[in-house]
């Protein structure tokens, strides 16, 4: 019975055993266990400095493992390793003044498979139309970046991390400052991403999104709170742990959590 | 032996009288306005300022002798402090806009220098300066026109500080950052022109910024930094005077003295530096 | 060949390898650094002059001791590596200066070294810059891509499972090896003007990295050959005619910039 019941589960995409992260020999998130699978998408939610962005940058291999088991894939994480794994950092990283037209920046998704002595094949470029063609941007890819709104950027910046073909997609922020119209834009591409079987972690501040397009909700604060299915996670208790002393409101199915600004 | 006697007797020389005059109105001068230079991360614009001052200088004393040097510097200065206030002003923050047109100004002085007859001596003169032989007329230029930085400073002092501290909470507090930032600009000309003559061109920038790196090593205080800083740049001076003296008579190596002040300066803050880390557990990636 | 053809030769190879170099260092904004670069230069250079080998050597040398010292002092100091910078920048000319003055047997051309003196470079000078001229275009053809993407985007680039720091390294050493070799045509001063007037106007001209990567080093060779031609005609110093017609072109572009059509600057999509 165990036997083919392993065989109908498919294997996690994420699999994170009470792991641990520190910077610099200073624990910054601990206890987390989770899995993630294919089509699944999970989102972090936590106060400011509760951990999410560690968590993300802990799954990309970019953070060592103080404790605990982190597999991807199926693998042990190895730092250094990204194949198959796409990543949308916070738009400000990005510099607003650079030369470089969307093509461009969507085309540095590709980088890790041309590498340093190869230049972009006819291959790289069909991804890159692929992506641009996801995001709804083809008809913006001969500008420039910068020149870009603001909505536009993250979504060129989705379509970069489109580009490499993921099979799993790291989100940082996704929706910070986006107005409605590109909102529903990403969130659409999203959705389709789940139906081919990408699996997608996000971290978020916006309850109403996650309850739209996430399966399943992780919540931090320092240390794991809370994982599970959205609706069970997503109850006052567990965001009154999470969040301390912040003001949460519950009005019918709305969950409003104000005052977060960068 | 002769050397030590030479020493003993240096202040009986009216040269040497005039320089250590010369040297301790620019360490208290440097000494003030280098603090801030320091707490506003000025270096760069500092040193274009050095920079930018050089073809005043060199078509003053082209044009008007050796008397035509202060003025010279003055326009000079005062062309480049608008300038760079304009672009600020104009929301140009290109670093490269900036040093490019500094730099540009420092060829028009050597394009004017090397239209002149004994180019290279002068050049020389005026890129190391002349501690040795400044002429009374000198000594009192020096000290009105680094008193006039300080000066500059101290009015605006509070606000400076402020700017420093936040540049948007002294906005808010109704301070005009543009006109904070001008005096500054303009008080570092000034110490550029007072300096020129003692230290030269190329070396102002030591005495401008080592004395405020060096103290904020150690400070951490407004006061005491103004105090390490000010004590520093005077003895400092005179301690690169003594060993440029002591090179020169004492040992026929002539070296220039602004050189042995500003190896002084650099060598002091390696060793302050050294100390600190030595004593205190650095602060390591804190400051990123 | 005459010394002047030799000079146009050398003034063109430098004029390209600072356009290039220089337009990725505008983009990275590290043109005061590679300021305090072209300063430390000098006494490097009056040092190997003295000590009987090449300057250029001797400035390859004081450069990476000033980029060691800068990254160390910058991390352990509070001011950061601003005032360490600036302090090094005054060590380096106190140190030229001195280092004259104690080895005053071997006649050192100061002005040379500062303004430079592009009419006297030998052809070792120029096979140097030759040289450095085609590992920088090696670079830029094959690791530009990842220099360009690590400046634009480092938290993007890291996520790719790189280390941006890396590419700023790379970016590091390109400029210190065009800083040593202009440096004899330019002189240690002036040079900050080829790197970064050339490249400033071409961004002012276009949006475009690749254009901007024609236009800039065009610009420096035009640059540098009129200012050649102008420092004959008026015989005064070639360095401070070069940085002149390069301040002025930059002038030029930025004016002409403001005026272009966005489309035509590629503003927008074609």
């Amino acid at each position: 019975m165990s036997e083919q019941a392993e065989e109908i589960q498919p294997e996690p995409v994420i699999d994170l055993t009470n792991a641990a992260f520190a910077y610099e020999g200073v624990v910054a998130l601990d206890h987390v266990s989770m899995q993630a699978f294919p089509g699944e998408a999970v989102a972090l939610i936590g106060p400011n400095g509760s951990g999410k962005s560690t968590l993300l940058r802990g799954l990309l291999g970019l953070l060592p493992l103080a404790d605990g088991s982190l597999k991807v894939f199926g693998h042990q994480r190895r730092p250094g390793v990204t194949d198959g794994i796409g990543y949308l950092p916070q738009q400000e990283s990005t510099e607003p003044n650079f030369p470089i037209s969307l093509r461009q920046v969507v085309m540095m998704g590709r980088y890790r498979r041309i590498g340093f002595w190869r230049f972009a094949r006819t291959i790289d470029r069909s991804a890159v139309n692929e992506a641009l063609e996801m995001t709804g941007l083809t008809s913006r890819a001969g500008a420039r970046f910068g020149s870009l709104s603001g909505g536009q950027q993250q979504r060129g910046l989705l379509a970069r991390a489109l580009a490499a073909k993921p099979r799993l997609l790291l989100l940082d922020e996704p929706f910070n400052g986006l107005d409605q119209p590109n909102r529903a834009a990403l969130l659409t591409t999203l959705r389709e991403l789940k139906l081919r079987g990408v699996s997608i972690v996000v971290t978020t501040h916006d309850l109403d999104l996650a309850r739209d397009v996430c399966d399943k909700v992780l919540l931090l604060a320092g240390t794991q709170v809370a994982f599970g299915p959205t609706d069970g996670v997503l109850t006052l208790e567990n965001l009154q742990a999470a969040f301390g002393d912040v003001q949460v409101e519950v009005d019918e199915h709305r969950v409003v959590i104000p005052g977060h600004d960068h | 032996m002769i050397t030590l006697d030479l020493l003993l007797h240096f202040w009986t020389m009216p040269f040497m009288v005039r320089a250590v005059i010369v040297l301790l109105t620019l360490g208290i001068t440097a000494g003030v306005v280098g603090v801030f230079v320091n707490l506003r991360g000025l270096e760069f614009l500092t040193d274009g300022l050095t920079h930018a001052v050089f073809p005043g200088i060199a078509a003053g004393v082209a044009f008007a002798g050796a008397g035509g040097l202060f003025w010279g510097a003055a326009l000079a200065a005062a062309a480049a402090t608008v300038f760079l206030s304009l672009l600020a002003r104009r929301g140009v923050s290109s670093d490269a806009a900036v040093a490019v047109v500094l730099v540009a100004m420092f060829s028009v002085g050597v394009v004017i220098v090397s239209r002149s007859h004994d180019a290279a001596g002068q050049l020389e003169q005026l890129l190391f300066g002349h501690l040795f032989t400044v002429s009374i007329t000198e000594v009192f230029a020096t000290a009105g026109i680094g008193l006039l930085a300080i000066l500059t400073v101290l009015v605006t002092m509070r606000s400076q500080v402020m700017t420093a501290f936040d540049r948007d909470a002294a906005r808010a507090a109704g301070y005009r950052v543009t006109v904070v930032d001008l005096a500054l600009n303009v008080a570092i000309a000034l110490v550029v022109v007072s300096a020129s003559i003692a230290v030269g061109n190329l070396l102002v920038i030591a005495i401008l910024i080592v004395p405020g790196a060096l103290a904020r090593v150690w400070a951490r205080r407004l006061t005491s930094l103004f105090a390490i800083a000010l004590s520093f740049a005077v003895l400092g001076g005179l301690a690169g005077l003594v060993g440029a003296f002591t090179l020169s008579v004492g040992l026929d190596i002539p070296v220039p003295p602004g050189a042995a002040i500003a190896a002084v300066f650099v060598a002091a803050y390696l060793l302050a530096l050294l100390v600190f880390v030595i004593v205190r557990r650095p602060i390591s990636g804190g400051l990123r | 060949m005459s010394y002047f053809d030799r000079a146009l030769i050398v003034i063109t190879i430098v004029g390209v390898l600072t356009g290039l170099v220089g337009s990725l260092v505008v983009l990275r904004k590290r043109v005061l650094f590679a300021q305090a670069l072209t300063h430390a230069t000098f006494p490097g250079a009056v040092i190997g002059i003295l000590l009987g080998f090449s300057m250029q050597l001797g400035a390859v040398v004081a450069c990476a001791l000033i980029v060691g010292a800068i990254t160390l002092i910058g991390r352990i100091t509070p001011g950061g590596a601003g005032a360490a910078s600036g302090v090094l920048l005054a060590g380096g000319f106190a140190a030229g200066a001195l280092a004259q003055a104690f080895g005053s047997s071997v006649p050192v051309d100061m002005t040379a070294l500062l303004f430079g003196s592009v009419l006297s470079v030998t052809t070792m000078d120029g096979a140097l810059a030759a040289v450095a001229l085609g590992l920088t275009l090696l670079a830029v053809v094959f690791a530009g891509k990842h220099i360009v993407y690590a400046m634009f985007d480092p938290e993007g680039y890291r996520g790719l499972g790189y280390e941006p720091a890396t590419m700023d390294a790379l970016l590091m050493v390109l400029t210190t090896i065009t800083v040593v070799v202009t440096m004899p045509a330019v002189g240690a001063i002036l040079t900050i003007a080829l790197i970064a007037a050339p490249a400033a106007a071409a961004r002012a001209l276009t949006a475009r990295l690749g254009v901007m990567l024609v236009i800039a080093p065009t610009l420096s060779v035009v640059a540098g050959i009129t200012g050649l031609l102008l420092s004959r005609e008026f015989s005064v110093s070639a360095g401070a005619c070069i940085a002149l017609v390069a301040t002025a072109l930059l002038g030029v572009a930025l004016v002409v910039g403001r005026w272009m059509p966005r489309r035509l600057r590629g503003e927008v999509a074609a």
